[in-house]
């Protein structure tokens, strides 16, 4: 009778992955007899952690939104841009599909993911009434894209590299550089370190069936 | 003796622990959860010779894609060219160090430990599994592989060249150096690589 309302877990019948190399364990092993990690059912702290790792990222990304993160100078003239106001000089200068790339990377996908992991975070602690399919679905994408906002720092590093003649024409990182740099690390350590299993550990609850 | 017969023939899903029975599966056709659509398993195919070549292909590839400039810059009669490191080093000394390790680890130090990592295991998949030794270097690889490969954004790197050029040629004249090709048949070498290489599959050869 409880088969039918509540699929079976592998926590129910003792089984667990090994979190390194997916071997399936025995909860009361300890250590996995493959590769001698230690194994347990749930990290019931991630939520925890990944929530400390988020507000982090989340306060960082106003330092990294609000300062210039590359100064040029041209001819002697001094241009300080922020990540907003940089897209919109491409606009001006009609590359599109450069700040289109730029804008998703640098601006859409960090607070996407912000609010994204923020959201899946708050649906495990408070039951929303969100399908958890969807929250799923959600996760991997939020985890397989977040790497791409590296690419507005790598153009900065090549833009540097190759532009610095002084006063006739230089381009420098300015101080959002470092906290976007740490906005991308701390969204993809709480991405990595959240136990997703937790989440479809609240069944009962009638929204969230499939 | 229940949970026995029970362990060679289920998987739990990673994402949301449910107990699912294992099928057998054609090759190229993969499992997925049927709670979270979470990808369960599939039928590893992973050539040992085959990843050999392409890590030793990469290896060879690795040096002239970090010691070539990868874009030429001519500009009032002069020219400047760039590397990978080089682009990470012009940050770092601007005092922006968080970005230049950054830009360091995930384009240079990253994919080279990768390609070291994967030819190590093939080597000793090859040779020397028997050996308890190599066995324990083995297992260690396989721990830090997957940190490795979150790590290595070399496609990344690859679309930030094209953008700084669209950027930048409104200015002055851009140039592909022979360090561009190089890392873009680094770069073809390491997606096939990754798609032979399967890590299920590598943990299951010591179970043998
Ligand atoms: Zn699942």
């Amino acid at each position: 009778m409880s088969k039918l309302s509540r699929p079976p877990q592998g926590e129910s019948l003792g089984l667990t992955n090994c979190p390194t190399c997916k071997f399936l364990c025995h909860l009361e092993q300890g250590n996995c007899p493959r590769c001698g990690q230690a194994v347990q059912s749930r990290d019931r702290t991630s939520v925890q952690k990944s929530w400390a790792l988020l507000i982090t990222a989340a306060i960082l990304l106003f330092p990294a939104n609000l300062y210039p993160i590359t100064i040029m100078t041209s001819q002697g003239q001094v241009r300080q841009d922020t990540i907003f106001s940089g897209i919109n000089h491409l606009v001006h200068l009609d590359l599109l599909p450069i700040a289109i790339i730029l804008f998703t990377a640098s601006i859409l996908v960090p607070m996407l993911k912000i609010f994204g992991l923020a959201l899946y975070l708050t649906a495990i602690s408070y039951r929303l009434p969100i399908s958890k399919r969807t929250l799923m679905a959600g996760f991997h994408i939020i985890e397989w894209i977040g790497r791409w906002s590296m690419l507005d720092l790598f153009v900065i590093s090549i833009t540097a590299a190759l532009i610095n003649m002084g006063q006739i024409w230089d381009a420098k990182p300015a101080p959002a550089a470092t906290a976007f740099a740490l906005v991308i690390l701390l969204t993809q350590l709480a991405a990595k370190v959240l136990d997703t299993r937790l989440l479809w550990d609240r069944l009962e609850s009638k929204d969230d069936t499939n | 003796m229940k949970t026995e017969v029970l362990d060679k023939s289920i998987v739990l899903c990673r994402a949301c622990d449910l107990v699912v029975r294992k099928r057998a599966l054609p090759t190229g056709v993969r499992a997925l959860c049927p709670r979270c659509h979470t990808n369960l398993y599939d039928t590893p195919y992973c050539s040992i010779n085959g990843m050999l070549a392409l890590c030793i292909t990469a290896l060879v590839l690795y040096f002239p894609a970090n010691f070539f400039p990868v874009l030429e810059m001519h500009f009032l009669g002069s020219i400047r060219t760039t590397t990978i490191a080089g682009g990470a080093m012009a940050v770092a000394s601007q005092g922006y160090w968080v970005v230049g390790i950054a830009v360091l680890v995930a384009a240079v130090i990253a994919p080279g430990l990768l390609i070291l990592s994967i030819l190590t295991q093939v080597l000793i998949v090859k040779y020397r599994l028997k050996v308890p030794f190599f066995r324990n270097i083995y297992k260690k690889l396989l721990k830090q592989h997957s940190l490795l490969a979150q790590l290595s954004m070399l496609e990344i790197y690859m679309i930030s060249i094209f953008v700084s050029v669209f950027q930048l040629s409104d200015y002055t004249d851009l140039y592909f150096g022979i360090g561009t090709f190089c890392f873009t048949m680094l770069f073809i070498m390491v997606i096939f690589m990754q798609r032979e290489y399967d890590i299920e599959h590598m943990w299951s050869v010591l179970d043998e």
